[in-house]
Parts: structure tokens; C-alpha cells; sequence
């Protein structure tokens, strides 16, 4: 019994965890090519919920949503990128910080008003019953996300290796100078990081809809943990925000079982400020050498 | 200029309209915006319906002329620093005839002692925790301006409780939000189990946050307790990831909890796996009676909605009203110390759309909190989730209420 | 003077005059209750203006300070029976604390990284006071009375002028301590930690007493509040209301008291001012007007970009035709707060009382303060000793990156009073030798003596303390202070008032002592009558000669110039030079490391050559051009043309 309640605690903790290990890839993509992330991640994920629960209700087929709700994640993402990152990126400044909060906030305040304050649920054609494996319960839905995230980060890492585009963005991250030298315009990439980044959160948000339904604030939690992945693992860590994911999504549904389901946020926290406290760079990053 | 702005909005806040001898101003107040919005603006519609009604019929009588209802409206967000400055702004208007509203207990909590200082009677509806009354019995108050309109928790769990006897469980998980709400609902029912003789066990005490979607190890630890049934104190979102959840780890035992459960956002995001939760209600959205059909129908048509977001908040809003309106009858009088006398002492009763109101309050005694509560057991019904709407748990309790509304 | 005098203090006075005096004719409780919420976030934002204006750090954790100081503060009187001047003490104690404790491991981190540990922290501080429900009392709240203060209890108009006063304590304090060495440090350690370290202020150090400061004032404002409110629950500090604080303190002004103040205001007033359509329709076009006039200006001054004029006036025109469209504003509170604080981030940097202030000093034409006349050189600097002893030593020293040896095996000496020149083609380890040698890296191996004691190794700071300053290849000012600043925050041997004093004002002397010492080095560089200009303002010429008094300020026993020639016009490199000359004639030893040969020969008594890493060759300049090995590491192969000495010109560097 004690087992099975272990392996049931890890599995749908670390299912969870994929998700917020998707948004933090989401982090990455825009960091590597910039050394900036978009503190509004989160409210990307909700729009683009949203947005794709609008098309649903319009009537629209589910493979249609999902292309549309990814291009409005990527015209968001770019949105982003002109409003709050660009100016600051070239001041020099860490502006984007505060301007990708409050481009949030502006995100947030919309879809109260036009989608209202409710959660509602998001229709899907997978099952939502659950199947028991091993004496684990797991249902279809569950699988489609992991299934889900693990696509889409497939599919990017494939996009940066074997696309010229994506060769470029390879070449950015590596060496902004060095790219721009060989005619490579890094204010395009950047923006081409931010499209994607903004596609990965709409997936997360499709993803993840039918579990948690759609409503303002439904990303508000995930998007910490999806903080403390990406510093944890480290911001260019690449697929190591999998591995961190997983182990924070177990570690969370652990500490909820055994410490009290009230403290269930509390690992995540800590292991964010032990990680930076003594491994800035995170448990898969590379440390800087500092140059003047 | 700075200085000028800050000196003219302190003047604008300052200002008052002149008291207007026929006018009774009432402001609401709750959460009009953020999470707890469904039964603020529930709450505040269904109160703006009642008193709509009461003006488009000329207004309250009062001596010769009729006095016609003015409503300030609040928005408190859920904030107890919000809800605070609200209760100072309005105990510093000396024309206000009363407040009706507040659905967060901390907020009663936080405000409540500015008018209680001041003397401005005030109906609390919907907020149920018990600590926005007991606060006042504690302190020994003698004289009370605060009344609540609501089945407070009190009794909402002894129902549970009970209802958890009846059905012979000898072994439950109780769940909560982290909120206020939620842990005083926990501390209320494991007092309840306590009087109600000590036959529960109680096997998993489980906590979860406002937000939390995956319940897995709260519902788990309930399941390796071996509970029966779970209780449960919280609202709409959560509830509903509560009973998904439970559908996922296939735990096909009873839901029972707060009213809370009635709430548009917990029937729809719980769609099929809501069917059954147990609640109590005060009211419930079915045309039983004509009033209850007129009431249905009139909001329906003013809001343009199909479904009240949370009718229990909609119709004491409304009765809440009704009972002050008839205090103001009975007082004569729109100052708000006479209004509370009276309301300690409503001679005539009220016809609302929960019940027929026969001396709801009484004068208040800081060792019985009932003086002030308007709600008893026999006001309050169990309410079940059937295909996505509240209907009676109980055919009996239908037709009692059926009964009382034509005799 | 007076003007200055006048005008800066007068309106302060008279602010704090009318606060206290509003109460006195306005008996009104809601009114009282604003002013009272005014003056404790007034205390609030000026601490978190510590870090998020005057650190520059994106500070996410603010509110909790306040949570914490508040239950602090309820916990003492309730638990322990407290009056209120030891419990408002614990809050300031509990801030302090806390603020040292997230700071120590929190700020060797910056940018995102910086505000997710505090942003977690903030989280995990609810979490904590949610699930302590054995003291805390959990989400149930914790009730408390207010208490007496020293005996006496506080009516409403009382407690009022009690947070006023200590708002006005706050305001005080903060203007005495930013006057001095630790504001300049402050402001210096944004624009180049590396340099602040380099410079011997501390910028670790610095920056955790500065948060841990802004915290304690978060405390502070957390008891106040609490004995305002008499309510306390977790939920009530969370990200929505740290979101506010942050945006009040961007939208008031950073780097401001009268901006925190006025952020106050506004958080305060923000929903009387939704609620007000007519009121919020003028605010609205008041807004659009300014956008449009500022944009317009900087668009025809080039001061900015087009997306800086052009992006304001979109979000305050959207916010106009928002307010005409929109049923009920106050449903949109949160979007209004964002377009209003896009604007400010984007168009008005400053924040609106930045610009107000700027306006005010150009339109009253007030005049900046005096400046304490030039001090004597000789009694600033230390005579002259030039007994040509090793004064830095350095033997078998090692540097590897990886597998990269970029100092393999360098055994040199330095001695008292001589300019030693580094060279090297490009690549060849010299950055890298004096960046061991001046602690920003840690050796691999090896040893290093100054005057015959080991010099510290891996610190900057410590490097400069043992008597080493530097300057940097590619430039190292605070662009955002003063020329005469940029020399002040050097300073050493000034600054002896004890902190507490300092805070109580009582710093104007050693202040005076700065400034004339300040203004020494800077005639010594020739910059006497750009001491008030901003270091990013000079020409480049101006700016090398800066961070070289700026180094000279340190008083050093060794002087290590990194490339002060690199992209110098002819006529400043002669001026350089002479500059150099003078520094070495008082004495102190220089290590100058540069490309232009004909410096090298004229002023260096030494030179060592390096290549890949290691020492080729060694000697007087006229030797070491001519050295075959030299020739060939700038040139590669030996060719005809130019097997002839070096000379005259810059040698090639890529």
C-alpha cells in the first residue's frame, strides 16, 4: 500500500512537474539568446488558454485551436519582445524586468474583463478517465501532457539544429559579437527566441487547460515553480529543466503527502534560494568568467 | 500641484451630499472583483433587485411620505486593507442609514469595528465564518450595531456533521483551503464532530491553497485513512479539483462541505464528477414557490443571465434587504440607531424569498450570539449537485418550504 | 544658495506642516485613516526605494518585510504584553534581520536571478506564516489592540502623528545617509560593482547593509500597520500587493524620497481616483498631454529613441480612449496601473517626480550647492619615495581557463617609484596577468608580495585595501554620478564619522574634507570645472583621465594602468603622458600596460614583453625593441622591411 502510494505521489507529481519544466524551457529559449526572461511568462500561458478556449466556442476543429492558439502565443511573445525587452536590452538595463511585470499586469487586467474572473473548464476529446497501471492511476490526459511537452520541446531543439533560422539562433546564443560579425542580426533572433518562447507557453497553457481549466490566475502558481525549475537547473541548462522539473513535480507531491499539503509550496522556494545561494549558475549551467 | 491634487481628493472624499431627508442611503460592499467576485456581485445584485423593487413601489413608508433607497456601492477586492478603509469612509458618513455586504471573514474582522465604534447598523451577508460575530461576544460588547444575514458555520457544519452520522460514516478526511474560510470551517467542524457525541474518526486533516489544482496527496491521505466520506470547507475552483481529483483515484465516497459547494464555478469546472456533493443551502434556485419564481425570473431578466452565480449570496442579498427596509418602516426613521433598535425587535414579519422573516434578531446578549444571527437550523436546507444545477437533497425539506410559503 | 536652500527645505517643511495640520481641520475618520495608510507607506516605499532606485536591483520581496515586521509587532503585544515603542523596535529588528538573512546569499546574485530569490522568499514568507497556526494563528488573522505607547494610549489623530513623526525620522535619516559616502556607494555600485570593489567599497557589503536597511524600514512600516489595521492575516502580503509597492516606487520616482512619497500617495488615493470618472478622465488627459509634450521634445532633441516618444503616448492614448469606452473603470484598476507605469518606465525614467524636480530646478533656475575649493596636493598625497625597492613581487604565477594558460609560470619584480611597462601583442596574457594581480581573478598558482607581504589574492576588494588601484581597458565609471562623485566614492582615509552620527547629519565636515581632496585630484587631471558634469557626459579623453583620479584618490602604493592610451587622439595622449609624469613624481609606482610604443618608451623605466602566456623579455624600452623574439611575437615572421626597431608608432594590435 505505502509503495503504491509513493509511486502514485511521484507519478502525478512529476506530471505536473513536465509542465512547469515546459514553461521553464520557455524561460531558456529567450535567455539563451538575450540573457533575458519574461516575467509575464505566465500570464502568456492564460491568455493563450484563453484565446484557444475562444476558438473551441467558436466552433473550430481541435487541431485548428491549437495552431491558432500557438500563433497567438507567438504574436504575443513578440509583443513582449518590441514592448518591454528591445529598448531595455539596448540600454543596457534591466528594465525588462519591471516592463515584462507590467505588461503582465495589462495582460492580467484584459482577460479578467474580457473572459471574466471565472475559471471555466476546457472542453478536450481525451479521456479524463483514469486508467491503472500497476496499481497507479494515471488518466489519458495526463499521458496527452507529457506526451504534449515533450513534442513540442522535441520539435524546437529540432527547429534550432536543422533550420538555417534555427542555426542562427544557435550561433546567437553561443556568441552575440561573434554572430552579428558574420551578419547574423541578433535583434531578429532575439525577437524569432521570443515568438518561440511565447509558442511554448501556449502549448503549456493548451496542455495543461483541461486539468487545471482556464481563468485568470491559473498560471500564477505554476509560473513560480516554473521560475524555480529554471534557476534551479540552471537558465542554459537545455534539457536539464526535465530532469528538475520532474524531481521538483515529486518532490512537491512528497512533501504535501508526508510534511502537510500546506507546505507544498515550500521546496520549490527553498530549493530556488539554496540553488542560487550556492550554485548561481544553477545544478546543469555553466558558470561565467567575468571580463573587464 | 502635487499638494493641490492630494488636498482636493482629500476634500472630494470629505464631501458629503447634503442630507436629504427622504432618501435612506445603504451602501453594499463585498468583493465585487477577484476571486470571491461570484458571490460579491451575487450578493449585490440580488440586494440592487430588492431594492429596485422597493423604489419603483414609491419607496418605504415613512409617516406621510415614502422614502426612496440610495446605494453606495464598495468594492472591498477581497482585501482586508481595502475592506478597512471602506468600513472608516463609511462610519464617517453621518447620513448613512446602514451597510449590507462583506463576504470575506477577514474583512469583517478588519472593518466592522469602525461601524460597531460609530454605531451604523450592519447586515453581514453572505460571509458565513463564525469569527465575524463570535469577535464581538468575545469582546463582551454590550451594545451591538452588527447583525448577520447568513446560515454562519456554526451551522452549516453541525449539518454536516449530522448528516455525516445519519449515513453511519465512522471514518473521514476533512479538507480545507488555506484561507480563513476555510480553517474555521475545519476548526467548526471538528468542533461539531466533538459535540455531536465524538462517533467520527477523523483519519486525514488536509490543507490546500487557493489556486491548487492537483489534490492528489491530500485526497491519497484521506484514502490510505480508509475515509468514508470528506468533508470539506472551500470554494468553487478548488472544490472542483477536489472532485476531479477524486474521480481520478477512483474514490467514489460522498462529498459534503460548505455552501460554498453551490457555486457556479464549482458545478461547472467539476461537470459530472460534481454530481452528489452535498451542501447546505439557504436557497435554491428552483420556482417552488411564486416568490421564489418572481425572484428567479427577475434576476435572470435584470443581469441577463440563465444561472445565478451564487444564488444562496443573490437571495439573502435580497432579503437582507427587505428585513432592513422593514426596520426603516418600523423605526420611522432612516438614522441608523433606531434602525438597529428596531431591527432587534421587527414586530411585523418578512416576507422574503428564503422564508417568511418572524423576528429574525433580538436584542443583543454578548453570551448568545443567535441574538444577532438571523439564520437557525430550520432555515437551511441540504442542497445537492444534480446534472449541474442545486436541487434539494431532501424531497421532505422541498415540501415544507412549499408548505410554509402558501400557509 | 539660499534660493537652494529655500526651495529644497522650504518644501519639505511645508509639507510636513500641512500633513500634521490636515487632521486638525478635517476631523473626518476615513480622511485620517488615508493619511495614516499615507505616512506608513510613505516609510514602506522609501525602504524599498533602497533597493529597487539606489541598488538597482529588481527587489520582489518587499512586502513580506512588511508582513514580517507586522506580525513581529502583534505577536510582542499579544504574546508578550508589549507597549507599542518595543514592539514598533522589534519590527525594525525583525525587518533587519530578515533583510540581512535573504541579502547574504541573495545579493551575489543580480538581475532575474536576484528577484526570483526574492520573490521566493516573499512566497515562502506566507507560506510560513500561514502554516504556523500555533503563532501565528494561521489564515484565521491575528487580532490585537493597539497599545500604549510609553504609557499613554493613542486616540486615532495621536497614532497619526506618531507614524508622521517617524515617517518624517525615516525621510531624515534616509537624506543624511544618502548625502554621505554610503548613498554615493550605493549609486556607484549599480553603474560598476567591479570598479566599486576595485575602489575598496565594499559592494557586497554595501549592498547587504543597504537592503537589509530598506527592510528594517519595511519592518518598521509593518508595525505601524499592524496597530493601524489591529488585523493581521498572511494572505494579506502577498505578490499582488508587492506588484503595487514596486510600481508606486517606478511610477513616484526612483532614487527619490519625494518620488517614494509621492508613490505613497498614489497607492493610497489609486481607487478614490478610479471611483471619480471625471476626476480619472482628466488624470487620463493630463497623462496623454505630458506624453505627447515630452515626446515631442525628446523626438526634436534627439534625446531618445522614436519607441521611447511614440510608446507612451499610445499607452495614455489607449488609456483615454479606454476611459471613454469602459463601463466601469474600476474593473480595469490593474490595467490602468499598467499603462500608466508603461508610460513612466518607458517615457519619464526618472518617474513623475524625477521629471517634476527637473523641471522645478530649470524653471526656478536654482543652482546646484558650492563646492569646497581644492585642497593642496602635497597635503593629500604622501611625499614622494623613490627608493627603487621591489615593491611587487610576483613569483611562478599561474592562471589557467580550462585548458587555456593565459599566465603560465610569470616571475616578475616592480619596484618603488618606477613606471613598468606591460606589453604584448594581443592574446598574450597581459589583462589577464593584471586581473590576477589586482584580485578579480584567483590565481591557479604562484605567489604575489607587495612591500613584502602576500597580497591578497581573488578579491578586489582586499587587493585594494593592501594599497593596489587600477584602471580599466574598457571604461569602469559611474556614468551616473558626478566627475567629482566618481573621485569621492574612492576617497580614502576621509570618511571617519561612525554610521550612527553620520545618520543623525553629522557627517558635513568629513563631507567637506572629501570634496576639497576630490577636487585636488581632479585639477590634477585637469577636470576642475567638469566636477558636476555626469562621468557619461565627458568626451572619452576626459573619462580616461577620470578613472585615473579616481584610482589616485585610492592613494595606492602601486597605480596599474590598463590601456589609458587605447583610442586617445594625439593631443590627449601628450597630455597622458605628462600626466603620468607628474603621478610618478609623486611617488607612486605605476605598472602601465599599453600598445602605443612611443608612451612606452617615453615613460617607462622597465618593460617587460609578454607572449602566449609568458615573460619573452625584459629590460629598458630601447633594449626590448629590439629584441628578435619581440619583433617576431607583433609581427610573426621576421621580414626584411621591418627587422628594424620598432618605433614611433602604435604597434599593431587586433
Amino acid at each position: 500500500m505505502n509503495t503504491q502510494i509513493i509511486a502514485q505521489m511521484v507519478v502525478s507529481g512529476a506530471l505536473m512537474g513536465l509542465v512547469y519544466a515546459l514553461i521553464a524551457y520557455g524561460f531558456q529559449l529567450t535567455y539563451a539568446t538575450s540573457k533575458s526572461i519574461n516575467f509575464g511568462q505566465g500570464e502568456l500561458v492564460m491568455l493563450s488558454a484563453f484565446f484557444s478556449l475562444t476558438l473551441l466556442n467558436f466552433g473550430a476543429p481541435y487541431w485548428l485551436m491549437i495552431i491558432g492558439g500557438l500563433l497567438f502565443g507567438a504574436a504575443l511573445g513578440l509583443v513582449v519582445e518590441r514592448a518591454a525587452v528591445r529598448l531595455a536590452l539596448q540600454q543596457k538595463s534591466e528594465g525588462w524586468i519591471l516592463l515584462s511585470i507590467i505588461l503582465g499586469l495589462l495582460g492580467f487586467s484584459a482577460a479578467e474583463n474580457i473572459w471574466g474572473r471565472d475559471d471555466r473548464p476546457f472542453p478536450t476529446p481525451i479521456s479524463a478517465d483514469a486508467l491503472h497501471v500497476f496499481g497507479i492511476n494515471i488518466t489519458p490526459l495526463e499521458i496527452s501532457v507529457a506526451i504534449g511537452v515533450f513534442a513540442v520541446m522535441g520539435l524546437v531543439e529540432l527547429f534550432k539544429r536543422k533550420t538555417l533560422l534555427g542555426k542562427a539562433f544557435e550561433a546567437v546564443s553561443a556568441d552575440r559579437d561573434a554572430a552579428e560579425l558574420m551578419g547574423i542580426s541578433a535583434t531578429r533572433t532575439i525577437m524569432l527566441s521570443y515568438g518561440l518562447s511565447g509558442m511554448v507557453a501556449a502549448m503549456a497553457g493548451i496542455l495543461i487547460a483541461p486539468i487545471t481549466t482556464v481563468g485568470p490566475t491559473m498560471a500564477s502558481a505554476l509560473i513560480l515553480k516554473a521560475f524555480a525549475v529554471a534557476v534551479v537547473a540552471g537558465l542554459d541548462s537545455g534539457f536539464g529543466v526535465v530532469l528538475i522539473g520532474i524531481f521538483l513535480g515529486a518532490l512537491e507531491s512528497l512533501t504535501s503527502f508526508y510534511v502537510g499539503s500546506g507546505w507544498r509550496e515550500a521546496p520549490g522556494l527553498i530549493l530556488l534560494i539554496l540553488a542560487l545561494a550556492l550554485r548561481p549558475n544553477g545544478v546543469f549551467g555553466k558558470a561565467a568568467i567575468v571580463k573587464v | 500641484m502635487k499638494k493641490m491634487l492630494l488636498a482636493s481628493l482629500l476634500l472630494g472624499a470629505f464631501a458629503q451630499t447634503a442630507l436629504a431627508a427622504d432618501v435612506v442611503k445603504i451602501a453594499l460592499t463585498g468583493p465585487f472583483s477577484g476571486g470571491s467576485a461570484p458571490m460579491g456581485t451575487s450578493m449585490r445584485d440580488g440586494a440592487k433587485l430588492a431594492i429596485s423593487e422597493i423604489n419603483l413601489a414609491g419607496g418605504i413608508k415613512v409617516g406621510s411620505k415614502k422614502m426612496k433607497i440610495e446605494i453606495i456601492e464598495r468594492d472591498d477586492e477581497g482585501k482586508n486593507e481595502r475592506g478597512a478603509l471602506i468600513a472608516q469612509e463609511l462610519a464617517s458618513m453621518d447620513d448613512l442609514s446602514g451597510v449590507i455586504g462583506t463576504v470575506n471573514t477577514g474583512i469583517a474582522l478588519s472593518g466592522d469595528k469602525h461601524l460597531q465604534e460609530k454605531g451604523i447598523t450592519k447586515i453581514i451577508t453572505p460571509a458565513a465564518g463564525s469569527a465575524s460575530m463570535t469577535q464581538w461576544s468575545k469582546a463582551g460588547v454590550k451594545d451591538l450595531s452588527i447583525f448577520r444575514f447568513a446560515a454562519h458555520d456554526g451551522i452549516q457544519s453541525a449539518m454536516v456533521v449530522e448528516h455525516a452520522i445519519n449515513q453511519k460514516f465512522n471514518k473521514v478526511a476533512i479538507l480545507h483551503d488555506a484561507t480563513n474560510y476555510g480553517v474555521s470551517g475545519r476548526d467548526d467542524l471538528l468542533t461539531q464532530i466533538k459535540k455531536q457525541g465524538n462517533k467520527i474518526e477523523v483519519v486525514a486533516t488536509e490543507k490546500f491553497n487557493i489556486g491548487d489544482k492537483d489534490m492528489t496527496a491530500q485526497l491519497l491521505r484521506a484514502k490510505a485513512g480508509g475515509a468514508q466520506a470528506i468533508l470539506i470547507w472551500g470554494i468553487g475552483p478548488e472544490l472542483a479539483a477536489v472532485s476531479n481529483g477524486m474521480a481520478k483515484n477512483a474514490m467514489k465516497i460522498p462529498l459534503v462541505g460548505g455552501w460554498t459547494l453551490s457555486m457556479s464555478n464549482y458545478i461547472d469546472n467539476a461537470g459530472k464528477n460534481g454530481d452528489g456533493a452535498l451542501m447546505p443551502q439557504t436557497f435554491i434556485e428552483e420556482a417552488i414557490t411564486p416568490r421564489t419564481k418572481s425572484f428567479i425570473e427577475g434576476y435572470h431578466k435584470a443581469y441577463n443571465v440563465t444561472r445565478i452565480p451564487s444564488p444562496v449570496s443573490a437571495a439573502q442579498g435580497y432579503d437582507a434587504v427587505y428585513i432592513f427596509a422593514a426596520a426603516v418602516e418600523q423605526a420611522q426613521s432612516g438614522n441608523t440607531g433606531k434602525i438597529k433598535l428596531a431591527l432587534e425587535d421587527l414586530k411585523k414579519p418578512v416576507q422574503g424569498v428564503i422564508t417568511t422573516w418572524q423576528h429574525p434578531f433580538s436584542k443583543w446578549d454578548p453570551a448568545n450570539v443567535e441574538t444577532h444571527e438571523a439564520f437557525r437550523r430550520s432555515d437551511t436546507v441540504m442542497g445537492m449537485i444534480s446534472d449541474g444545477h442545486v436541487v434539494f437533497a431532501n424531497q421532505a425539506d422541498r415540501a415544507r418550504l412549499i408548505k410554509n410559503a402558501t400557509k | 544658495m539660499l534660493k537652494r536652500f529655500l526651495w529644497l527645505r522650504g518644501a519639505e517643511i511645508f509639507a510636513w506642516l500641512l500633513l500634521a495640520v490636515v487632521p486638525l481641520w478635517v476631523s473626518n475618520a476615513y480622511a485620517l485613516g488615508l493619511l495614516t495608510l499615507l505616512a506608513i507607506y510613505g516609510i514602506l516605499l522609501i525602504g524599498l526605494d533602497v533597493s529597487v532606485g539606489y541598488l538597482g536591483q529588481v527587489n520582489l520581496g518587499h512586502a513580506a518585510f512588511l508582513g514580517l515586521g507586522a506580525y513581529a509587532a502583534g505577536l510582542c503585544v499579544t504574546l508578550l504584553g508589549w507597549g507599542m515603542a518595543g514592539a514598533l523596535a522589534m519590527s525594525v529588528l525583525v525587518g533587519l534581520l530578515f533583510g540581512g538573512l535573504l541579502a547574504l546569499p541573495a545579493l551575489r546574485l543580480a538581475g532575474p536571478q536576484f528577484a526570483l530569490a526574492t520573490l521566493s522568499f516573499s512566497a515562502l514568507t506566507t507560506t510560513v506564516l500561514n502554516e504556523w497556526e500555533a503563532l501565528t494563528g494561521g489564515a484565521q488573522g491575528l487580532s490585537l489592540a493597539r497599545p500604549p505607547l510609553f504609557g499613554a494610549n493613542l486616540t486615532a489623530h495621536g497614532f497619526y502623528w506618531l507614524c508622521l513623526v517617524l515617517l518624517g525620522l525615516v525621510w531624515w535619516v534616509m537624506r543624511n545617509l544618502l548625502a554621505s559616502q554610503w548613498g554615493r556607494a550605493f549609486e556607484a555600485l549599480r553603474d560598476s560593482p567591479i570598479a566599486c570593489d576595485a575602489m575598496g567599497v565594499g559592494t557586497y557589503c554595501h549592498k547587504v547593509a543597504g537592503f537589509a536597511f530598506g527592510s528594517a524600514l519595511g519592518g518598521l512600516a509593518g508595525g505601524l500597520y499592524a496597530f493601524n489595521f489591529q488585523y493581521l492575516q498572511p494572505q494579506s502580503f502577498t505578490y499582488e500587493l508587492m506588484v503595487i509597492l514596486l510600481l508606486g516606487v517606478v511610477l513616484g520616482g526612483r532614487k527619490s524620497l519625494w518620488g517614494a512619497f509621492f508613490g505613497a500617495c498614489l497607492i493610497v488615493l489609486l481607487p478614490n481616483l478610479l471611483s471619480n470618472r471625471l476626476l480619472f478622465e482628466m488624470i487620463a488627459a493630463a497623462g496623454l498631454l505630458i506624453a505627447v509634450i515630452a515626446g515631442a521634445r525628446a523626438y526634436r532633441h534627439k534625446t531618445q529613441q522614436i519607441f521611447q516618444s511614440l510608446a507612451p503616448i499610445f499607452a495614455m492614448g489607449l488609456l483615454v480612449i479606454g476611459g471613454l469606452l469602459v463601463e466601469n473603470t474600476e474593473n480595469w484598476r490593474k490595467a490602468i496601473f499598467a499603462l500608466m507605469l508603461f508610460s513612466v518606465v518607458v517615457g519619464l525614467p526618472d518617474g513623475v517626480m524625477g521629471f517634476v524636480a527637473k523641471f522645478l530646478v530649470r524653471s526656478l533656475g536654482i543652482v546646484p550647492a558650492r563646492i569646497e575649493p581644492a585642497a593642496r596636493l602635497d597635503a593629500v598625497l604622501s611625499q614622494p619615495v623613490s627608493d627603487a625597492k621591489p615593491l611587487l613581487e610576483l613569483k611562478n604565477l599561474r592562471r589557467y581557463f580550462g585548458g587555456v594558460k593565459a599566465v603560465d609560470d610569470i616571475s616578475l619584480t616592480v619596484r618603488t617609484g618606477q613606471v613598468h611597462g606591460l606589453i604584448g601583442p594581443n592574446g598574450s596574457g597581459k589583462s589577464t596577468l593584471v586581473n590576477v594581480v589586482s584580485g578579480l581573478y584567483a590565481p591557479t598558482g604562484g605567489e604575489m608580495l607587495l612591500q613584502g607581504v602576500a597580497l591578497p589574492m581573488g578579491s578586489l576588494l582586499k587587493v585594494s585595501h593592501a594599497g593596489v588601484a587600477r584602471t580599466f581597458q574598457n571604461l569602469q565609471l559611474f556614468g551616473e554620478l558626478s566627475a567629482i562623485d566618481n573621485v569621492m566614492v574612492a576617497l580614502k582615509d576621509v570618511y571617519r564619522t561612525p554610521l550612527g552620527l553620520l545618520l543623525l547629519g553629522l557627517a558635513a565636515a568629513d563631507e567637506r574634507v572629501a570634496q576639497a581632496e576630490a577636487m585636488a585630484f581632479l585639477a590634477l587631471v585637469g577636470l576642475q570645472d567638469e566636477a558636476r558634469s555626469l562621468a557619461k557626459d565627458l568626451t572619452y579623453g576626459a573619462q580616461r583621465r577620470l578613472e585615473i583620479a579616481r584610482a589616485l584618490a585610492r592613494k595606492p602604493a602601486l597605480l596599474i594602468l590598463d590601456e589609458p592610451a587605447a583610442g586617445l587622439a594625439k593631443p590627449d595622449v601628450q597630455t597622458l603622458i605628462v600626466l603620468i609624469r607628474t603621478i610618478q613624481a609623486r611617488g607612486i609606482t605605476i605598472v602601465l600596460i599599453e600598445h602605443h610604443m612611443d608612451v612606452v618608451s617615453e615613460l617607462c623605466d622597465v618593460v617587460t614583453v609578454l607572449d602566449g602566456g609568458k615573460i619573452i623579455a625584459e629590460g629598458s624600452p630601447e633594449y626590448v625593441k629590439r629584441d628578435s623574439k619581440v619583433i617576431k611575437a607583433y609581427l610573426g615572421v621576421v621580414q626584411e622591411e621591418f627587422a628594424e626597431p620598432l618605433s614611433g608608432k602604435e604597434l599593431p594590435a587586433c
